[in-house]
């Protein structure tokens, strides 16, 4: 015993120990290790690849035109805010989480807090919509009460968002300073209101194109082909891979473009469930008593609102909005995370590393999310896989039902136009969004599976 | 003389029960003294480890209400603390570690996490300086090959090494007072010994004091300087290490005593107390302790006025109608000096540690 204790350890071996790895970094690499979640991570990718670049993979209008002489960059003059956010995003996300210098956690948080300030600039269009809808509804004063809290809420997330996210001074800054870079590259964009899709092609067909380069699928999701003849319901053919839908256009193009809403309602969503459902869950478990008679209360409240009908209650009352749809997902869905985290806060809270946590003077902060919740967060995994699959179910059902967004293409809503001439069945439609809702919802569960097994430490080996 | 480290006053604490209020700890007076051991002993729910707990004021509220007392931890009285600035007391000054070492760690988190997140809590210093601190407090603690372990997760460990971890996370921070909470109840007797010689021999090198709640009372004999006897939430005794064994006077200790087996005793069976710990929620009137009390023979004041604790001796509190004074034998301590014994008026027990070379090994 003594002739360990007295052994020269620190001697021996003075320099700079090995850079610790965090949990979630962890839990990351014993999940990804499954096969059947790298598949379902690789599918995740292609579909977030497909939201973030639809409009460089798939458009009517060329990159680069050259036409009696002129040069001109048609697809870029056609870009919305939305898309210049999105692939900047995914960019800086990749390139931090393939350096690897950052901490782990540090740099998802970046790449969330990114992904959250996209979804705030992509929301600004539809809310300059609703801010017109509410004008008209309730008068100017609401309208303007309206627009001061969302800039007062959005610049409460840029202030304290960072505070949240490391200590480090460096990254407080660069994180500063990224909504000014994104803002100052969406500023100048000021997109069409109407598009005309067949001039180039007219262009091409009077032989006026000197030169010209498009996208790998040069079919917009709205270009319904007018000037090609009779397009509706082509099957599949080398130029349109997935065939044409009802109007004409291309469903591989709408396929695309379609990934936004699946990616952004489910995360969205689920997100807000989640947190709401950790929140009220965890003070629940973790305070007991009143808190928690009153919170169960609460759950039952909103256990007994339909979904559904209140999704479609919305959409009679004030309009087709993606935005208020994923809020009522969310502020809907978050009841049974919080049973499951309430149940396993009651348990942990009287667990002895529980009361040694608390004993060595942590705050509640961490004796709650850090100590609490990765050991009871298991359920909520599982929970979370298919909330994220049910939030896209939600948006199809609405989307087939007719109730959906009309402008953009989303899964659900192709599968309602696989009904064609005559209540017919177009196989294409049906087949191709069907599939991407079962994949992605399947590599949802694939995912939370792997996780599942990794945050658990007795399925570990040692 | 040096001050108390930390003195308990009347502390009184109730719980709110569905068949009623009951009182765990009442008007229970303990001190200590910097690098002092001071042993409380007792029956299981006599109160050992709600006083503990509310040192560091984890009991749950409610169930739990301070009912009265104080805490002082160098003349501040934690009970009247902010949560805030008890959270800088807490792991910071006063550490504690459990009795159950398997359940004690966080089964997610490696043992290096969990040691740095409490060191860099309570020092100014960097996660690489934080993992050099959790490095040599597992070194300390005797492990082999802190380094690896460092970046290992409790499960992969055994429960003697998981609680020299949680003595390590206990000691990182450098507290001024321990408060092992039986901390050997759970281990096997050898790596028992090893635990506590790890621990007296953390108390030389830091000079911390101890406060260690156990129901082994060949623990106490090796390992205290101070012991303090509860029964039926309150102290009964309370008295230096060598006097208490030598002089037991409440019936109870000497009960417990006799009822410790003992090296050429042919006797075939142990003795025992009779009878049982009363519930906490009906008490009998009067000394807690006289159903059961061989030596009270029919006296009616033992039946309804409950004794106060006295000094019946300079350091030897005793509360008990019947305990009278005893000589000082020479043999144990031949030169106590006591005089250093606190005033009678103070209310506080308070027991003066002896110089370390006068300690009997």
């Amino acid at each position: 015993m003594s002739s360990i204790a007295s052994e020269p350890i620190l001697d021996r071996a003075a320099d700079v120990p090995p850079p610790p790895r965090s949990f979630i970094a962890q839990v990351m690499g014993q999940a990804f290790i499954r096969w059947s979640a790298r598949i379902g991570a690789i599918w995740i990718a292609l579909v977030a690849f497909c939201a973030a670049f639809a409009p460089f993979i798939a458009n009517s209008e060329p990159f680069i035109l050259k036409s009696r002489g002129t040069l001109s960059f048609p697809l870029f003059r056609g870009l919305h805010p939305v898309d210049i956010v999105l692939p900047v995003a995914t960019i800086v996300g990749t390139i931090v989480l393939a350096r690897r210098k950052m901490q782990f956690f540090a740099s998802l948080c970046l790449v969330l807090w990114a992904c959250a300030l996209t979804a705030a600039a992509s929301c600004w269009p539809s809310t300059a919509d609703y801010l017109k809808q509410m004008q008209s509804l309730f008068g100017q004063s609401a309208a303007i009460v309206l627009l001061v809290c969302f800039w007062t809420g959005l610049a409460a997330v840029i202030v304290l968002a960072p505070i949240f996210i490391s200590r480090r001074s460096t990254l407080i800054t660069g994180l500063c300073l990224l909504p000014l870079l994104i803002w100052l590259m969406i500023y100048p964009v000021r997109p069409p209101k109407t598009v005309v899709y067949e001039k180039y092609r007219d262009l091409a067909r009077a032989g006026q194109v000197d030169y010209a380069l498009y996208a790998i699928l040069p079919y917009s999701p709205s270009d319904r082909l007018r000037d090609m003849g009779d397009s509706a319901f082509l099957p599949p053919s080398a130029t349109h891979p997935m065939g044409t839908e009802y109007a004409g256009a291309d469903v591989l193009s709408r396929m695309i473009y379609a990934c936004r809403i699946a990616l952004a309602i489910g995360l969205i969503s689920t997100g807000i469930a989640r947190l709401i459902g950790v929140l009220v869950g965890g003070l629940m478990g973790y305070f007991a008593g009143t808190l928690d008679i009153l919170g169960m209360r609460l759950i039952e409240i909103f256990e007994a609102i339909p979904t559904l009908f209140l999704l479609i209650t919305f959409v009679a009352f004030y309009g087709r909005n993606l935005y208020a749809m994923m809020v009522i997902i969310g502020i809907t869905g978050w009841t049974s995370t919080a049973r499951f985290i309430r149940a396993e806060f009651l348990k942990l809270r009287k667990q002895d590393f529980v009361q040694a946590a608390i004993a060595a003077g942590l705050p509640l902060r961490s004796v709650l999310f850090r100590h609490m919740l990765p050991n009871g967060v298991t359920p909520v995994l599982v929970t979370t896989s298919f909330g994220i699959a049910a939030a896209i179910l939600y948006e199809s059902t609405l989307s087939f039902l007719g109730l959906g967004l009309i402008d953009e293409p989303s899964w659900g809503q192709m599968l309602n136009q696989a009904r064609g001439v005559g209540a017919s069945f177009v196989w294409w439609i049906a087949i191709y969004p069907g599939m991407a809702i079962f994949l992605t919802v399947l590599a949802y569960n694939l995912i939370g599976e792997a996780l599942r097994d990794a945050i658990d430490p007795h399925l570990t080996k040692a | 003389m040096q001050p108390p480290l930390l003195e308990i006053n009347k502390l009184s604490i109730g719980f709110d029960t569905p068949r009623g209020p009951i009182q765990p700890v009442r008007e229970v007076s303990l001190s200590i003294f910097p690098g002092q051991t001071l042993a409380v002993v007792g029956e299981s729910g006599c109160g050992k480890s709600v006083t503990a707990l509310s040192i560091l004021r984890l009991i749950p509220q409610p169930p739990g209400r301070f009912l009265g007392g104080q805490v002082f931890l160098e003349g501040r009285d934690l009970l009247k603390l902010p949560e805030k600035q008890m959270r800088q007391v807490r792991g910071h000054q006063i550490a504690m570690i459990f009795q159950e070492p398997m359940t004690s760690l966080n089964p997610v988190y490696t043992i290096g996490e969990q040691i740095v997140e409490a060191v860099t809590l309570h020092q100014h210093v960097t996660r690489t300086q934080a993992y050099k601190i959790a490095e040599k407090a597992l070194h300390d603690v005797g492990i082999a090959d802190p380094r690896r372990r460092l970046f290992e997760y409790p499960h992969q460990m055994s429960g003697g090494m998981r609680q020299r971890v949680m003595i390590a996370m206990a000691l990182s921070c450098q507290p001024k007072l321990l408060i092992a909470d039986e901390p050997t109840t759970a281990l096997d007797v050898t790596i028992q010994a090893q635990i506590l010689e790890l621990l007296q021999r953390l108390q030389r090198e830091t000079g911390m004091a101890i406060i260690l709640i156990t129901h082994d009372l060949g623990v106490v004999a090796e390992n205290a300087d101070v012991v303090a006897v509860m029964y039926a939430s309150r102290v009964v005794e309370f008295a230096k290490v060598e006097d208490l064994f030598d002089h037991p006077q409440h019936p109870y200790t000497q009960g417990l005593l006799r009822s410790v087996p003992r090296l050429g005793d042919t006797a075939t069976r142990l003795q025992t107390i009779a009878g049982t710990v009363p519930n906490p929620a009906q008490f009998p009137a009067g000394c807690k302790f006289h159903p059961r009390c061989p030596s009270m023979q029919g006296d009616m004041t033992c039946a309804t006025i409950e004794p106060d604790l006295r000094e019946i001796r300079p350091g030897h509190w005793v509360a008990c109608h019947h305990a009278q004074g005893y000589s000082q034998s020479p043999i144990t301590t031949p030169h106590l000096d006591y005089t250093h014994t606190v005033p009678m008026d103070l209310i506080t027990n308070r027991i003066e540690p002896t110089p370390a070379k006068e300690r009997t090994p």
